[in-house]
């Protein structure tokens, strides 16, 4: 038995090391593309301190922050939607499904129609705003799908997702209709997806809680795994499923708000993330949860790599690279839960 | 010993069970039995603490389970529910090693006594060759085997399993109670499990405790409670009762609906 369990900690072990592997990589062609072309060599001489002004600027200023927020928010929703696959055993829980990043961008919204120049907007307050639209979103989905005998029900759950997601984006229309060009361009940017805060303050004001949180779900992993057999099954065991399942599900609450606060309403990477992940890695949460982070943070930094490059000088968002992969990915994951 | 005191269990509005107050002896085998509907799996799902009662108390060894920490409950008695599902690609050994949680702390890594306690339930329900193989892509009876490891490795005295046969075909039910009845012999739990066939009650459980609308109509022996009044009232069936050639055991042979339960099935039709 022990040989098989050490085997079985290899694979995983060479799967997370390919994942990186692979973000490696992606990382590099991230940092050599964008609108003013640096071949890798000049990118290495600047990243070790030897390029010129201009190239510093580039890289250090417009380009790093960048593909460091699209990792850091790839991740995020991925681990937030690997939660809330979890505790709901469905697997088409995620956050802009269930409408829950569209209640932080409502918020997001609201705060900017009041103080409309969203360059003053103190970064490190918005993922807390956010954080609070986001809840009032989840609470009213969750708390819909909540059957006091059954537990959470799963069809029930994206049901009412999808009806609070469409609620609310329209709502985000209407309140930014009355505000200015600029403004309505953001909130069109916002509903697409496009990884708008793209400066170290933003990746300063992401970093700690996407770090603490993950860090306290993995410290959940075990009890993760445990509610993923169900109401009846984990009460058996001695896991209290209530208790636990609202603080998971504020935890994956708290890392949607802050990635959708800075990277607007991207769909689908919390759903394909952990999908995949699971799909290579299995339903184990210890490795499961690093999986699915890192299965995300490259998806998104793949589909900003080429949102930004495929038809230059102009630009698509990252969210919508997203869903033109997500969307036939969705499908056949409906098609394949029948059975 | 597990005892009820004047239980009431509602579903929102509608009371299922009613001032319930029944004993579950230690180290025996009991069977609930009782029609569809009667309420058997709701009470067993409440004396296992899944369901939270309307007033009255279930007492684990005089305590009411309810105010208890539900990972000691866990230690005490574990619960295979109806029906369960591990997540796609689990496999055998990972699911008996969740039997460990309640005696895991925090992060969960396993003592050398939980890996021996894991092999143990494994190899006990004869699931050793089939260790590392996903739950999913196992027969009925093999998976039924799997969860029941899982709740072995939880090691309680108490085991509680609702309805263990169903779905299964014959070979199979009797690969789960035999499995049971080891258990019991061997290791002398307490069992108590939902089941729907009454002879697989009156040959396997020491005590049985027939159920109709959530009140009970007879506990006792298979003996005793196996008579064609009590099957009838309970069951709505007339039948005759013989005995077992090989144990010597009550056996139920219905041969037809009682009158009340004519006229109800002449209505509808």
């Amino acid at each position: 038995m022990n040989g098989v369990e050490r085997r079985k900690n290899v694979r995983r072990f060479s799967i997370l090391a390919t994942f990186s592997v692979l973000i490696l990589i992606v990382f590099v062609i991230s940092m050599n593309t964008g609108f003013s072309r640096l071949s890798p060599l000049e990118v290495f001489q600047t990243l070790f301190g030897m390029g010129t002004e201009k190239q510093e600027l580039i890289l250090f200023e417009f380009r790093l922050p960048r593909i460091v927020i699209s990792m850091l928010v790839g991740a995020g929703l991925a681990v937030s939607g690997c939660i809330m696959q979890g505790i709901s055993r469905n697997a088409l829980a995620d956050p802009s499904i269930l409408g829950i990043s569209h209640g932080a961008g409502v918020m997001v919204v609201l705060y900017l129609s009041f103080f409309p120049t969203h360059l003053d907007v103190p970064v490190l307050f918005l993922p807390i705003l956010a954080f609070f639209g986001s809840s009032l979103a989840a609470a009213l989905v969750f708390g819909l799908s909540y059957e006091k005998h059954e537990g959470l029900l799963p069809t029930r759950l994206v049901l009412t997702g999808v009806a609070v997601a469409a609620g609310l984006s329209a709502l985000m229309t209407v309140l930014s209709l009355r505000l200015s060009r600029e403004l309505y361009q953001f909130v069109a940017a916002w509903l697409t997806g496009s990884i708008w805060g793209a400066t170290w303050d933003y990746v300063l004001a992401l970093l700690p809680w996407i770090v603490v949180l993950f860090a306290f779900v993995y410290y959940k992993a075990l009890v993760l795994d445990v509610l993923s057999f169900g109401k009846n099954v984990a009460t058996g065991l001695g896991a209290s499923v209530s208790k636990e399942q609202v603080k998971l599900l504020a935890a994956a609450v708290g890392l949607a708000s802050a990635c959708v606060s800075v990277s607007g309403g991207i769909g689908f990477v919390g759903l394909i993330g952990p999908h995949l992940a699971r799909r290579i890695i299995g339903p184990n949460h210890k490795y499961l949860l690093p999986a699915s982070a890192l299965a995300g943070a490259l998806l998104l930094l793949t589909a900003d790599t080429i949102g930004r490059t495929i038809l230059q000088p102009s630009e698509i968002h990252a969210g919508i690279v997203v869903a033109i992969i997500g969307a036939p990915y969705f499908l056949y994951l409906l098609a394949r839960s029948n059975h | 010993m597990i005892v009820t005191e004047n239980l009431d269990i509602a579903y929102d509005q509608m009371v299922i069970v009613k001032q319930l107050n029944i004993e579950i002896p230690s180290h025996k085998i009991t069977a609930l039995v009782g029609a569809n509907g009667s309420g058997k799996s709701t009470i067993l799902k409440t004396m296992a603490r899944l369901l939270k009662p309307k007033s009255g108390h279930v007492l684990l060894d005089g305590k009411a389970i309810h105010q208890l920490r539900t990972k000691e409950v866990a230690k005490q008695l574990a619960i295979l529910p109806q029906n369960p599902t591990a997540p796609e690609g689990m496999t055998v050994t990972d699911l008996v090693t969740y039997g460990r949680f309640p005696h895991q702390r925090g992060f969960g890594s396993l003592t050398k006594q939980d890996k021996e306690v894991i092999e143990w339930a494994i190899e006990a329900t004869g699931m050793k060759e089939f260790a590392h193989r996903p739950v999913d892509q196992l027969s009925g009876g093999q998976r039924q085997r799997a969860w029941i490891a899982m709740a072995l490795a939880q090691e309680t005295p108490i085991l509680f399993l609702d309805e263990p046969t169903t779905f299964l075909d014959m070979a199979h039910q009797l690969e789960v109670l035999n499995l049971l009845e080891e258990l019991h012999e061997k290791e002398r739990r307490t069992i108590v499990m939902v089941v729907h066939d009454l002879n697989h009650a009156s040959r396997y459980a020491h005590h049985m405790i027939a159920i109709k609308k959530g009140t009970v109509v007879k506990a006792g022996t298979p003996m005793e409670v196996m008579q064609p009044h009590i099957i009838e009232e309970v069951f709505g069936i007339q039948c005759d009762i013989i005995r077992d050639p090989r144990t010597g055991l009550p056996l139920c042979l219905p041969y037809a609906l009682s009158r009340s339960k004519k006229e109800q099935v002449h209505h509808i039709g």
